[in-house]
C-alpha cells in the first residue's frame, strides 16, 4: 500500500500527527488514530473507493486500555488501530456507512463492554439472555459467578 | 386483511441442521418481515484459545466447524508460522491445500445436497450425499478423520502421502469425475431448480459490499474477490485455477458458482497431486511465539476466512479473533427474507450456506 495515499487520507481527516503507521507481515498496514477520527477515516476510505471490503472489527482488552481494530482488504490489508478508554469506552458506530458491520460491533459491545453510538440494533448476538454482569473478553472476568 | 403470524423456525427445527432462530411474520403466504437469533452454539473459543497454549490451540480451532475444520487449523498455523518467522517447506503447503480443496468438494456438495432437498428433489440429494462420501472417505484414508483431520501442526504438517496414498486419490477422483458430471448436470439442467432459485434470494453487487458478504454468495453478486488468487501463496500461485463469478446474486447464480468451483477444486487436486514437491513436511517450532501482531486471510469453502492473532512473548497467545465468512452472510437474510413468499423461505435459508457452529464459535 502507498504511505502517501494513506497520508493525504489522514490529512483530509485534519489529523495532523503523530503518524503512527507500520508494516506487518502478510502485506498489511497498520495505523494508529484518535478513536474520534475513526468514522471520517472509514468514510473517506470509502469514497475513495467503494470497493474496500471490511474483513472484521476486533475488540482487545490490552491491560489498562480498549483497542479497536477495523481490519480492512483491498488488495492490500489495511488495520485501523483505535485506543479507547478502559472505564465506559465508547465510539461512534460505522453502519452508517458500512451496515454490514453491525454485527462485529454488536459482538464487540457485548465481549468487551463497548458501547457504539448510533448503532440501531444493540441487542445481544452471541450472549445468552441469560448472561449476567461483565464482559468475558475483559481480562479481569474469571468467572461470571463472581460478580 | 389477513391476519399476521409469527412463525418460529428453530432454535431446533427439521428444516435445520444446527441451532438458530428465526421468527417469520407472515401474511398469508408473504413473508413480511424476519428476526434472528445467533449464539445457541456459542462455546467462547477465541478466549479458550487464549487460555491454553499455541499447540493446544490448534485442536481446539479444528473444532470450530464440522466442515471446513482444516481450513481454520490451517489459517492460524499459518499466522503462527508467521509470527515465528518459519519457513514451512513447500510440500506441507501442497499437502494443506490438497486437504482445503477436498473440503471445498465436500462443503460444495453438501450445500448442494441441502438446497436439493429443500426445493424436493430428494434423489438429487442423495446422489451429492453418495458422492461426497468419496471425498470423506479419500481424507479418512489421508487423516484418519472424515470432518477433523488434525494434520496441521505449527510448522507444516503431520501426515506424509505416499506413492500409495496418492494412488489411492487418483483412484477416488477417477470415481468422482463421472459421479460429478452426472450429479451436477442434474442442478444445470433439471427445469425444476432453475423455477425454485431463480430470482430467488437475490443480493445486488452493491448489497454485496454493503454488508461485507464475501465467497461464493459475493461471487454470485459479481464481487470478484478470491484470497487464493488475491494473496498469491505456496502452492496457488503456481497451480492453474478460475475465480468464478456470475451477476445475478440469486440463489441459482450462486448454485452454478459452486457447481462450477466444485469442477475446479477437482482440477486443482490432480494438479496437487502431479506437482507435489518432495522434501520435508514440517520444520521445529519454538514453543514460545515473539511480540507481535499477524492478520491472516485464506479461502475457506464459504469465503474468506479471517484470523487476527497478538503475541505477547509467551507461549499463549493474548488475543485470537475469529471471523468465519458465515456471519456477514447472515446479516443479509432480513433483506432476502422481506416480501417473498413462504415457500422460497427454506430455498433463501439454505441459499446463504447456514454454517452456525462457525458463525457462534
Amino acid at each position: 500500500m502507498e504511505l502517501n495515499w494513506l497520508q493525504d487520507i489522514l490529512t483530509k481527516i485534519e489529523y495532523v500527527g503523530p503518524f503512527d503507521i507500520r508494516r506487518l507481515p502478510e502485506d498489511e498496514t497498520w495505523v494508529v488514530i484518535p478513536f474520534d477520527k475513526v468514522f471520517d477515516l472509514v468514510k473517506f476510505i470509502m469514497e475513495d473507493d467503494s470497493t474496500w471490503h471490511l474483513s472484521a472489527i476486533t475488540g482487545q482488552d490490552t491491560g489498562g486500555q480498549i483497542e479497536l481494530l477495523y481490519h480492512f482488504w483491498l488488495r492490500h490489508g489495511l488495520t485501523l488501530c483505535t485506543r479507547l478508554a478502559y472505564e465506559n469506552p465508547q465510539i461512534k458506530s460505522i453502519t452508517a456507512l458500512i451496515p454490514g458491520a453491525a454485527f462485529y460491533e454488536r459482538e464487540a459491545a457485548e465481549m468487551l463492554g463497548i458501547g457504539f453510538t448510533e448503532l440501531k440494533d444493540e441487542s445481544v448476538l452471541l450472549l445468552p439472555d441469560a448472561w449476567g454482569k461483565g464482559w468475558p473478553l475483559r481480562k479481569e472476568k474469571k468467572d461470571k459467578h463472581d460478580d | 386483511m389477513m391476519t399476521k403470524l409469527k412463525i418460529p423456525i428453530g432454535p431446533h427445527h427439521p428444516l435445520l441442521k444446527e441451532p438458530i432462530s428465526f421468527l417469520l411474520t407472515v401474511e398469508g403466504e408473504r413473508v413480511l418481515e424476519s428476526s434472528m437469533r445467533l449464539g445457541y452454539v456459542h462455546r467462547g473459543i477465541e478466549r479458550l484459545c487464549q487460555e491454553r497454549t499455541y499447540v493446544q490451540a490448534v485442536h481446539l480451532i479444528e473444532r470450530i466447524c464440522g466442515i471446513c475444520s482444516h481450513v481454520h487449523s490451517t489459517t492460524y498455523s499459518h499466522a503462527v508460522e508467521t509470527l515465528l518467522g518459519l519457513e514451512v517447506p513447500l510440500r506441507a503447503h501442497y499437502i494443506r491445500a490438497l486437504l482445503c480443496e477436498l473440503e471445498r468438494i465436500h462443503s460444495h456438495l453438501l450445500w448442494l445436497g441441502v438446497l436439493a432437498k429443500n426445493i424436493g428433489l430428494d434423489t438429487v440429494f442423495m446422489y451429492t450425499w453418495r458422492d461426497r462420501e468419496i471425498v470423506l472417505d479419500i481424507m479418512e484414508e489421508l487423516s484418519g478423520g472424515r470432518v477433523s483431520h488434525t494434520i496441521n501442526i505449527i510448522g507444516g504438517v503431520k501426515i506424509d502421502l505416499d506413492q500409495k496414498m496418492m494412488d489411492m486419490i487418483s483412484e477416488k477422483l477417477e470415481e468422482l469425475a463421472p459421479k460429478l458430471t452426472i450429479a451436477l448436470g442434474l442442478f444445470e439442467n433439471e427445469p425444476t431448480v432453475r423455477i425454485r432459485t431463480q430470482g430467488i434470494g437475490v443480493i445486488t453487487k452493491e448489497e454485496a459490499r454493503r454488508h461485507c458478504v464475501v465467497g461464493p454468495i459475493a461471487r454470485a453478486s459479481g464481487v470478484d474477490i478470491d484470497v487464493r488468487r488475491d494473496i498469491p501463496r505456496p502452492p496457488y500461485d503456481s497451480l492453474e485455477f478460475n475465480v468464478i463469478t456470475h451477476t445475478d446474486g440469486d440463489v441459482w447464480a450462486r448454485t452454478l458458482v459452486r457447481i462450477m468451483e466444485t469442477r475446479e477444486s477437482h482440477r486443482l487436486i490432480q494438479q496437487i497431486l502431479s506437482q507435489l514437491p518432495s522434501g520435508d513436511i514440517a520444520v521445529k517450532a519454538k514453543r514460545r511465539v515473539p511480540p507481535g501482531e499477524v492478520v491472516c486471510r485464506f479461502e475457506a469453502p464459504r469465503g474468506e476466512l479471517f484470523y487476527y492473532i497478538r503475541s505477547d512473548g509467551s507461549n499463549q497467545p493474548a488475543r485470537i479473533k475469529i471471523r468465519t465468512p458465515t456471519l456477514p452472510a447472515l446479516s443479509t437474510l432480513p433483506e432476502q427474507l422481506r416480501d417473498v413468499n413462504l415457500a422460497d423461505a427454506p430455498v433463501i435459508l439454505s441459499g446463504v450456506d447456514l454454517c452456525i457452529a462457525c458463525a457462534d464459535r
